[in-house]
């Protein structure tokens, strides 16, 4: 059902006033969340023209058309700063879908369940811990899917990166100079793991022993040869204020080795943009950052879904632009009717290369969509944006269990003072090690000292 | 728009050897359906030239070329021994008209500071040794004293693989070859082989022609190290090829591997279960890599479980298998080149030994612990006198020394060559040439030159019937051992063999994380303590007697670590200050009842080591350069200094060169009372370059 009884400056109004009052939950014409759980879709609660980007550019646009340089400047607000630059002088090409208006498409759906099945439970505990109604932690799902704080939305996003109770991706990384080259190859996996607010893994919503824990997280490099087998483990403890214990397999050294719990802003490999802090825009424990706030709404251009790539036996993406073609993925995006814009400081790092994040929430479900960070001197520094998808397309499909497989499909993280680019991609394989999601075995696989060892070797 | 297989391109651009072919072949045939279908390869490596370039004056003292005694002259007398004349001479009827000619009463002999022998009698009497040359025959090159612009120079490639078998099985090999295309000026004991037999004792490979750059050759077997290939210039072998089993906790290791424990970085106190290998570029390597290409592999069986979240479980079993030492006159060999060595690893029934060991670990948030028990046998060895068995007679030249102990011998129906293969010494070139030598290169190694001698003649009866005796004094060994120098020709070569003793280690360590102000310079230090005992450790004596020191022996290791970010423009930069402790012996395993020594005055030992060590990383943003500094410093008075850094502009190259200064008698010290003195020559600058595919 398209609203077409408002004229097209009632959102922009409309979000002008929310971010005014500073909070304030998704949903121009009714709150998001309720139209969602009331009928799976948003459709509901926004006007036509956050709803069609041939409806918000009056038709100039329409889904199959690839945004360009040529044609960039008619969606610039719907475009963080840096991706409007990457398109417009760098050869950075969008292709733009219609915009996704099942609920079920865009987290996984255990985790969605889970939501609605909880809804209204969640709250911040003496600490600031979110917790359940008995106090214990989070049991499953988005504990504020109609957030209306940046705190709120950070928080949910911090409890749970990836949506599944368990993942294991299987990465490929390319690190490229601003002459376009691509200087540096990596193929690494990256696993984390939920021992509470568990939707899917058995036991749930708890591991027993480890309530006392939020996450298991380890990242491993794979490859190339002078790279292969350098890993970090973090062992995050369920309290929001506590930095994760952080131990390292060094290969020179044949061992794991303890590192300092603030090591988040560290270059993990040579020629990388990427810190641990950087994962899904929360990388570190909710209150080692602070001063959360919401800084502005509206709609925008996101990377939600179709971008999984199955013609690729490996799901490798295509790239383009920059010098040399190689600069950017190819990405899918889609017309997202309310983003919400946040700031936070990193509060506990005082010698952080950063000075803030500013993070760009889908409002309808708290997915992280973009970051930039600025450095110490307020200059923007490093810029990310992730693309999303169900992994289904067509007949072809990748499951998670009874599911199609949700999640993220590939990063660029630029660094603007440097003009350096690092891409990621998920794909299905590298060095042996698949891409998993809800499997117990990964604990024992990827996020144990053990298991550091065991891949260093 | 471009498409990338990482597998593909890595198989198109970078396989460009053997393996990586068979690699391809066998990626192939694991995409087909069935039994390989479950198999998954994957390949890399790299090729790496290092060189380095000696920024010193002078080589390796311990080599032949580079001898501090080579090119001089050193006073040599001869002297009447006392028990020739106590036992012999009087009943012999050459010899006591000989004494009857000496411009004295007849004396009493008791002594060898009693009667020089006078060059009217033997014409070499009091001839000078000058190495190279034999005395008695008046011939020979004096060797010169080298020093090589080239420390180091070789090609390196690694191959790495791994060989998945669905979850639970895995095949890990890593493949490295070395070449070394000898850029140096070498020694060529061809070149002295025409003196007395030439150097003739020992294993040919190693002591008979030019230097044997990577052979770990023992008495009984020319390749003791399994999975290793070796020749004179070249090295191949797989530091790693073992096969691994994990299902859920348990990991199950069965192959040639490498064990590396504890948290101290370089100073190994819980890192007991492999020995190491010091062919190649010994321990002068980048400090900031610690062992990684050092540790010697072995056949075992490492299983490691982790019983929680927090404890780690890690038991060994393997075959025990020595350090290995540089060979004779390769750039960094320790043991000087007077010396024969006879590695018993095989004879003595070694090899077929096991070491065996537990150690457990845990992380309790701030708090960690961990425990090993471990029973060994030490990988370092001892050395003792043992049989020449070279029966190279003493020089027969007229009127000389050696002739006139020939013939003494020859009166009594004995030959001295014969009693020579009974004694710990060879008549050879390229040996001891002057007591003076002899206590200047005892004390560089540690060992006391009077105690060393009377060992040799005490538990080698044969001596006495050449004539030998102990001795007490400074002065007496002087003259004796220049006597046997003289009467040798010129040298004598020392015989020595290399044993090995089981031990249990013990040990315990603990950390602790601090937590202060964010980001200030007490906050996130990490704190590691570790204690190994060692009841009953055997040592070489340094009288290299068989009857070996045995100790208990306490090693300890503070060590401090941090990350601090000074600027938030630069990552954080990385310190580690480490203190070790030691009560028997130094960091390289050498009783300290031999430090102290020199040419003029025998060992008298100190009680306890203490070395403290400092090292730091600075990565530049993004990680392309690396900046580091390690130094080592030994408060009796030596000191390693070594500036680094790494630059990787890309994903195939790297690009690396540090500079290891070393000073080992830091204000006037004695450099045989400090640790470093040991490795003092090696001041260079090494640079490695390397194409990884």
């Amino acid at each position: 059902m398209h609203i077409r009884r408002y004229d097209a400056g009632y959102s922009r109004r409309h979000f002008l006033k929310q971010l005014a009052a500073g909070s304030g939950a998704a949903g121009v014409l009714m709150p998001a969340w309720k139209a969602l759980a009331e009928t799976g879709e948003v459709t509901r609660a926004y006007p036509e023209e956050l709803l069609s980007i041939e409806a918000y550019t009056k038709g100039q646009i329409k889904p199959g058309d690839i945004i360009n340089a040529d044609n960039v400047d008619l969606v610039k607000d719907l475009l963080e700063p840096v991706k409007y630059e990457q398109i417009r002088d760098m050869g950075r090409r969008l292709k733009v879908k219609a915009s996704t208006t099942d609920l079920m498409r865009l987290s996984p759906w255990e985790y969605l369940e889970a939501t609605l099945r909880h809804q209204g439970k969640a709250r911040f505990d003496d600490k600031g811990n979110v917790v359940a109604p008995d106090g214990g932690p989070w049991i499953g799902g988005n504990p504020f899917p109609a957030a209306e704080t940046a705190l709120e939305l950070f928080a949910s996003l911090t409890l749970n990166w990836g949506r599944h109770d368990g993942s294991f991706y299987a990465i490929y990384e390319e690190d490229l100079g601003p002459e376009g080259r691509v200087n540096y190859s990596y193929e690494a996996g990256w696993a984390e793991l939920s021992p509470v607010a568990r939707t899917t893994m058995e036991p749930k919503p708890y591991w027993p022993g480890h309530e006392d824990k939020l996450r298991y997280q380890s990242i491993v490099f794979l490859s190339p040869q002078s790279s292969r087998g350098t890993s970090f483990l973090n062992i995050w403890p369920y309290d929001h204020s506590t930095f994760p214990v952080l131990y390292g397999y060094v290969p020179e050294f044949k061992r794991v080795r303890q590192f300092p719990t603030d090591q988040r802003f560290e270059p993990l490999i040579p020629g990388s943009t990427l810190y641990l802090s950087d994962a899904w825009a929360a990388g570190d424990p909710l209150y080692t950052w602070g001063n959360y706030r919401i800084v502005g709404r509206g709609p925008a251009l996101c990377a939600l879904d179709d971008n999984w790539n199955p013609d690729d036996k490996n799901w490798h993406h295509g790239t383009h632009g920059g010098p040399e073609g190689k600069t950017f993925w190819d990405t899918t995006v889609e017309l997202v009717p309310e983003a919400i814009v946040c700031e936070a400081e990193p509060v506990k790092f005082p010698r952080a290369p950063v000075s803030k994040k500013r993070v760009w929430f889908d409002a309808r479900t708290g997915l992280p969509v973009a970051m930039v960070s600025y450095d110490r001197r307020g200059q923007a520094y490093r810029s990310f944006d992730a693309a999303f998808s169900t992994y289904q397309r067509g007949d072809q499909q990748f499951l998670d269990g009874a599911h199609p497989y949700w999640s993220w499909a590939h990063v660029h993280a630029f660094d603007l003072q440097t003009r350096s680019m690092t891409r990621l991609e998920q794909v299905r394989e590298v060095a042996g090690h698949a891409t998993i999601a809800n499997d117990a075995s990964m604990y024992d696989r990827y996020l144990t000292q053990s298991a550091l060892s065991r891949l260093g070797s | 728009m471009k498409n990338r297989d990482p597998r593909k391109r890595r198989l198109l651009t970078g396989a460009r050897n053997a393996i990586a072919l068979g690699a391809a072949l066998f990626a192939a045939s694991a995409q087909a359906d069935g039994f390989f279908s479950n198999f998954d390869l994957a390949v890399g490596g790299f090729l790496r030239v290092e060189g380095t370039y000696s920024t010193s004056s002078y080589d390796n003292p311990n080599n032949q070329l580079s001898n501090i005694f080579n090119g001089r002259e050193i006073e040599r007398q001869a002297f009447v021994p006392p028990t020739l004349l106590q036992e012999v001479a009087v009943d012999l009827p050459i010899v006591g008209p000989i004494v009857d000619l000496l411009p004295i009463d007849r004396p009493v002999v008791d002594s060898w500071t009693t009667l020089p022998l006078p060059a009217l009698v033997a014409t070499d009497a009091n001839s000078p040794g000058l190495r190279g040359v034999d005395s008695a025959a008046g011939e020979g090159t004096p060797f010169p004293r080298i020093d090589n612009d080239i420390n180091y120079a070789i090609l390196r490639g690694e191959v790495e693989f791994g060989l998945r078998y669905g979850q639970n099985w895995s095949l890990i090999g890593r493949l490295r070859g070395i070449f070394d295309p000898a850029v140096y000026d070498e020694f060529d004991a061809q070149s002295v082989a025409g003196l007395r037999r030439g150097i003739f004792g020992g294993d040919p490979a190693l002591y008979r022609g030019k230097p044997n750059y990577f052979e770990y050759r023992v008495e009984g077997d020319s390749s003791p190290n399994p999975l290793e290939w070796t020749g004179d210039d070249y090295q191949v072998y797989f530091p790693a090829l073992f096969l691994q089993y994990n299902s859920g906790p348990v990991n199950l290791r069965i192959g040639n591997q490498q064990i590396a424990w504890g948290q101290a970085l370089f100073f190994r106190v819980l890192d007991v279960p492999n020995g190491l290998d010091l062919r190649r570029h010994s321990l002068l390597d980048y400090a900031q890599e610690e062992f990684s290409d050092k540790r010697v592999p072995s056949l075992g069986i490492r299983l490691g479980y982790q019983i929680t979240d927090a404890v780690l479980a890690d038991a060994f079993i393997q075959k025990f298998q020595p350090t290995v030492l540089g060979n004779p006159n390769t750039q960094y060999n320790i043991i000087p080149t007077q010396f024969t060595v006879h590695d018993l690893y095989k004879e003595g029934d070694y090899d077929d030994e096991l070491s065996y060991g537990l150690r457990l670990k845990g992380n309790h948030g701030q708090w960690g612990w961990q425990a090993i028990a471990v029973e060994r046998f030490n990988p370092d060895g001892t050395f003792r006198w043992t049989k020449s068995n070279v029966a190279t007679p003493l020089p027969n030249e007229l009127t000389t020394t050696g002739q006139y102990v020939n013939t003494t011998l020859a009166l009594q129906g004995l030959d001295s060559g014969e009693l020579l293969a009974q004694t710990a010494f060879e008549v050879a070139p390229g040996g001891v040439y002057s007591a003076n030598e002899w206590f200047n290169y005892a004390a560089q190694v540690r060992l006391n030159g009077i105690t060393g001698l009377n060992a040799s003649i005490e538990e080698f009866p044969a001596t006495t019937e050449l004539y030998a005796s102990t001795v007490e004094t400074f002065e007496e060994a002087t003259n004796q051992l220049n006597t046997f120098f003289i009467a040798a020709g010129g040298s004598l070569r020392g015989h020595i063999a290399r044993e090995y003793h089981r031990e249990q280690v013990y040990g315990l360590g603990g950390s602790y994380v601090t937590e202060g102000e964010p980001g200030s310079l007490l906050d996130q230090l990490i704190i590691n303590l570790e204690v190994s005992y060692t009841p009953d450790r055997t040592f070489t004596n340094t009288s290299l007697s068989r009857n070996y020191i045995v100790e208990d022996a306490w090693i300890g290791a503070l060590v401090m670590e941090k990350y601090h970010r000074f600027t938030p423009a630069f990552p954080a930069t990385y310190f580690v200050l480490q203190y070790m402790y030691r009560d028997t012996d130094d960091l390289f395993g050498r009783h300290l009842s031999g430090y102290g020594g020199s040419e003029t005055k025998v060992a008298d030992g100190i009680s306890e080591a203490h070395y403290v060590a400092l090292a730091f990383q600075q990565p530049f943003p993004q990680d392309v350069y690396r900046i580091g500094f390690a130094t080592l410093y030994d408060p009796r008075g030596s000191i390693l200094v070594q500036p680094g850094i790494k630059y990787k502009p890309s994903r195939e190259w790297t690009f690396e060169a540090f500079y290891t200064y070393l000073d080992g008698d830091l204000n006037g010290a004695n450099p045989n009372d400090t640790l470093l003195s040991t490795v003092d020559f090696a001041d260079e600058v090494t640079v490695r370059i390397a194409y990884q595919f």
